[in-house]
């Protein structure tokens, strides 16, 4: 086994970094080719996981004789750079490092973690991690084989890491930004967050795969006051990107819908409330379908049968004109990943194909409970967790319908602008989210706004329910989406074009 | 106290000292945590491991920057505590960082708070195994032939922390918890598969109730929710469970941080000493609880902690202010954050209550929602039963409650006699009258 540890590794990234500083600080976005995945080897290198150790690690996690093993080697440093009161005055960085080990037997489940990267630990893990089975060792492969995949984000270290002086005048620019767009802005709290992500996975049954996933965000919260009324709101800008994504251009754009979303604000009026139209626009409000469908789409729940869509697969659930996908493989999006989290290649899996549905999200758990291939969904939040279904970028293809005659179609109701979080009773159906941002839709036109209000529905309900669909698919691209799920948080995206739902509960205080 | 853990925290401190930082505040904790999840009267998940984690906050030149990092190894350490100097020196001067003042470490009772269970060592693989067999057991027994699916979980585990400071702070934190429920899906009618659940959480193995009640208690929750449906909007009195009411309260709780207040993003700024809820709403503030699951001695900052009023008979009387903040505010600091949040229970229980109240919703869960501390607007959605006349009529779903904080607090007429015991937020069950509950 080669010495090389954390110690030298961590030599090795101060020396990096130095490096970068004298590196330009904006290059073209295209530069980089997203046919490169990230390079190989960066584990045993920096820390001797050697196909040996490995071998001899997996052999331990299946001594009681599991189905299938893997392990997965991560390192992660996360900078957040924050500005308050006009000032780039704080910093926080975090350095993760450690090598999870699961053992699965059937739909069971051993896990063991350390964060010592010597032999003796990983083999302890293991042990830890054998215990779920009871019977005659197994084997795991005798070589393991690089797995091939295609990138959909830029993986090269000097591409989305920046110094800090790089950093802080981006930051700085969106403060001055939101102060010159309105006098009325009070407060700006802004802050640049970025996160380089390497993973290695090796599996018992001989594939090793490699990456690195970078995630970043700028984000903007504004605060404006007047006539002794406050309102807030924020925005952010971000995803898998290289630093140069972070042009002149981005930042005005985070400023300016930080300040205008916050001083519309001044003019919003409660909505009724009860059951009426909902028109959600573009973008971020794709949330709703990562809530009302995507969660009981995926296949851990359906397995055990607790989904409401547990017995739905080929049946009609939605109008022809609606077809649902999630996809690991759009560019620089946040729930992008080349392969998951137990080596399957990303893909694009339609959930939903002209309104009948197709397929549930699978890990390599359910994919054998169910007998179909891996669709690339199985993740987790780091090391320290077990692989579990999970979406990656949720989206509803586009429709034929212009934009204005969905709101038109919609006569009386709400449209959803901006939205905040969302949650979903999967067994039930049952799903709310939570509008910071809104109009209301009267006599078929866009109103005053309306903001901070509750909607709720049922998935399979509301998925009948959509009557029109715009032709103006957008995607949320923003870097701060995540999902929870088991005690777990992943990185996810959304989209969607505009779309009429016929019915939900408005939260209304009138 | 772990002398390893101590020795490192003061060489980390000398290090930080000569690399430059001006002061430093330097934390070292270790946790010991197991999982263990039944399913189908078989193990479904077996988790163990031991996390460690280094904290450091610097202050160089009048700028500030904190760093973690789990690699506890002196070299390592070495260049990791360098880095974040160099780091810190970049970043734009505040003038308002700094140590606290020591004179806010002193005071520190010396009281044992019951934080580490003396039986956690005999606590056994076995043990831990018979626990979740038995709520497993207990659920599907309660539950029986509508029970599509149960898992039960148990999760325990062992934490100590040291943490320094450069200008005199030293505090050590040892602690034991366990925590233990189950999740249910029954079926409904058509497609519709009811989920429900209910954990408890408790820092000595003795003060849990037995498997039985837990998993039995998973059940009752879960077939409660049959035949959910929505009933019209209409303004009715609703009765929060008390194990909810600190989801709703999240929210007014946001808006009493120094940091909300300084950021003009407090519906509660310049409020102290005013009316923001009703006579019944009283707030204390108590870090001394035996084995409270909010209990400490020292807060965040250092600072010798005290229990607090927070709210007197619906009158504001206090913020969480830490040191940063109380600065940036030009005020007397308090403490940064909550610890056990009590309000003192009502002489009535739940049932009389009801039966009193005619006709309204009994909330045992929100779905989704919000709250906006700026403005204190909230909206939120919610699960239960419609109730009259002291009887459960309708279990009900896909249902709202939307109000501002100011109005909702004075809305609170009568509290239970139901403190929840198994939460730092000790709350009993509350009942508001004149509630918007949206729905058809």
């Amino acid at each position: 086994m080669k010495k090389i540890t954390r110690r030298s590794f961590l030599n090795t990234a101060a020396q990096a970094a130095a490096v970068t500083i004298a590196a330009p600080v904006v290059l073209p976005e295209g530069w980089y080719s997203f046919a490169s995945p990230a390079p190989r080897g960066y584990f045993e290198r920096e820390f001797g996981a050697s196909d040996n150790l490995c071998q001899k690690v997996l052999t331990k996690a299946l001594a009681k004789g599991g189905d299938y093993a893997d392990l997965y080697f991560e390192h992660t440093i996360s900078n957040y750079i924050m500005l308050e009161d006009g000032k780039v005055n704080r910093a926080y960085s975090d350095v993760a490092l450690g090598v999870g080990i699961r053992t699965v037997k059937g739909d069971q489940v051993g896990y063991g973690f350390t964060q010592e990267m010597t032999e003796a630990s990983m083999l302890n893990a293991a042990g830890t991690a054998a215990t779920i089975a009871n019977a005659k060792a197994t084997k795991p492969a005798g070589k393991f084989t690089w797995l091939k995949t295609k990138s959909h984000y830029p993986t090269d270290i000097k591409l989305v890491s920046a110094p800090l002086e790089s950093k802080l005048p981006i930051v700085q620019s969106v403060n001055d930004k939101c102060f010159s767009l309105s006098s009325l802005v009070t407060k700006v709290n802004a802050q640049f967050h970025d996160q380089q992500k390497r993973i290695m996975v090796i599996t018992s049954d001989g594939v090793k795969a490699e990456d690195l996933l970078p995630r970043n965000y700028l984000s903007a919260f504004v605060v404006a006051e007047k006539n002794g009324k406050r309102e807030q709101a924020g925005w952010n800008f971000g995803g898998r990107r290289g630093f140069a994504a972070y042009t002149d251009a981005a930042v005005t754009e985070v400023a300016k819908k930080a300040v205008n979303s916050a001083v519309v604000l001044f003019d919003a009026v409660q909505p009724p409330a009860g059951e009426m139209p909902v028109v959600l626009g573009p973008g971020l409000t794709g949330i709703l379908l990562h809530e009302a469908i995507g969660h009981g789409m995926e296949a851990d729940f359906n397995r055990k049968k607790i989904s409401t869509f547990t017995t739905m697969i080929g049946k009609k659930v939605a109008e022809p004109f609606v077809t649902i996908v999630d996809d690991g493989t759009i560019p620089n999006l946040t729930g992008s990943i080349n392969f998951d989290d137990e080596s399957t290649p990303s893909q694009k899996t339609v959930l939903v194909e002209k309104g009948i549905l197709k397929s549930y999200l699978h890990d390599k758990i359910s994919a054998k409970y169910y007998k179909v291939k891996p669709t690339g969904n199985g993740r987790r939040e780091s090391y320290q967790h077990y692989v579990v279904p999970r979406m990656r970028n949720t989206y509803m293809e586009a429709g034929p319908t212009a934009i204005e005659d969905v709101i038109k179609g919609a006569k009386n109701g709400i449209y959803v602008e901006d939205v905040a979080n969302g949650q979903v009773k999967i067994g039930e159906g049952d799903f709310a989210f939570y509008v910071s941002q809104g109009r209301l839709i009267e006599n078929g036109k866009l109103t005053a706004p309306i903001k901070d209000i509750n909607i709720m529905g049922n998935g399979p309900k509301m998925l009948a329910n959509i009557s029109m669909m715009g032709n103006d698919l957008k995607f949320y691209t923003g870097g701060g989406g995540a999902c929870g799920k088991a005690g777990q948080s992943v990185p996810v995206g959304f989209g969607q074009p505009t779309c009429l739902v016929k019915s939900l509960t408005v939260g209304g205080r009138r | 106290m772990n002398k390893e853990m101590q020795d490192l925290t003061v060489w980390a401190i000398k290090t930080a000292k000569s690399a430059g930082a001006n002061d430093c505040k330097v934390s070292i904790g270790s946790q010991r945590n197991v999982e263990i999840s039944y399913r189908q009267h078989k193990p479904e998940t077996i988790k163990e491991a031991t996390t460690k984690q280094l904290f450091i906050q610097v202050f160089v030149n009048g700028r500030y920057s904190s760093q973690s990092t789990s690699d506890l190894r002196k070299d390592a350490l070495k260049d990791f505590i360098g880095n974040a100097i160099i780091t810190t020196k970049l970043l734009a001067e505040d003038p308002f960082r700094s140590l606290p003042d020591p004179k806010y470490y002193k005071g520190r009772k010396e009281i044992d708070l019951g934080a580490v269970d003396p039986q956690y060592a005999k606590f056994t693989p076995e043990d831990r195994h018979n626990l979740v067999k038995a709520i497993e057991n207990a659920a599907l027994k309660k539950g029986g032939d509508k029970v599509i699916s149960v898992t039960a979980n148990e999760n325990d585990g062992y934490s100590e922390s040291i943490t320094m400071t450069s200008n005199g702070f030293e505090g050590y934190i040892e602690g034991t918890f366990y925590v233990a429920g189950a999740q249910m899906t029954v079926q409904d009618e058509g497609d519709r598969r009811p989920n429900g659940y209910h954990y408890v959480v408790t820092l000595n193995k003795k003060d849990m109730p037995s498997p039985e009640e837990i998993g039995a208690e998973c059940a009752r929750r879960t077939m409660n929710l049959l035949g959910a449906n929505k009933i019209k909007t209409e303004t009715l009195p609703i009765i929060i469970q008390n194990q909810g009411v600190g989801r709703i309260f999240g929210g007014f709780l946001q808006a009493m941080r120094g940091r909300s207040i300084q950021q003009k993003q407090s519906f509660l700024a310049n409020k102290k000493g005013e009316k923001v809820g009703s006579e019944h709403f009283t707030l204390i503030d108590n870090p001394f609880v035996k084995a409270g699951l909010g209990s400490r001695l020292f807060d965040a900052d250092g600072f010798a902690t005290k229990k607090r009023v927070m709210i007197d008979k619906g009158v504001l009387k206090d913020y969480y202010v830490d040191w940063y903040y109380s600065r940036k505010l030009e005020r007397e600091p308090t403490t940064g954050g909550p610890t056990n949040l009590i309000v003192p229970p009502g002489k009535r229980s739940l049932k009389e209550i009801m039966k009193d109240l005619g006709r309204g919703i009994f909330i045992t869960g929100f779905i989704g929602g919000n709250s906006n501390p700026t403005t204190g607007d909230t909206s939120i959605g919610i699960i239960g039963q419609l109730f009259e006349g002291g009887k459960p009529v309708q279990a009900i779903s896909e249902m709202n409650i939307s109000d501002n904080h100011l109005k909702l607090w004075n809305k609170l007429i009568e509290v239970a006699n139901d403190p929840y015991p198994y939460s730092s937020l000790r709350f009993p069950s509350m009942v508001f009258e004149d509630i918007v509950v949206s729905g058809l």
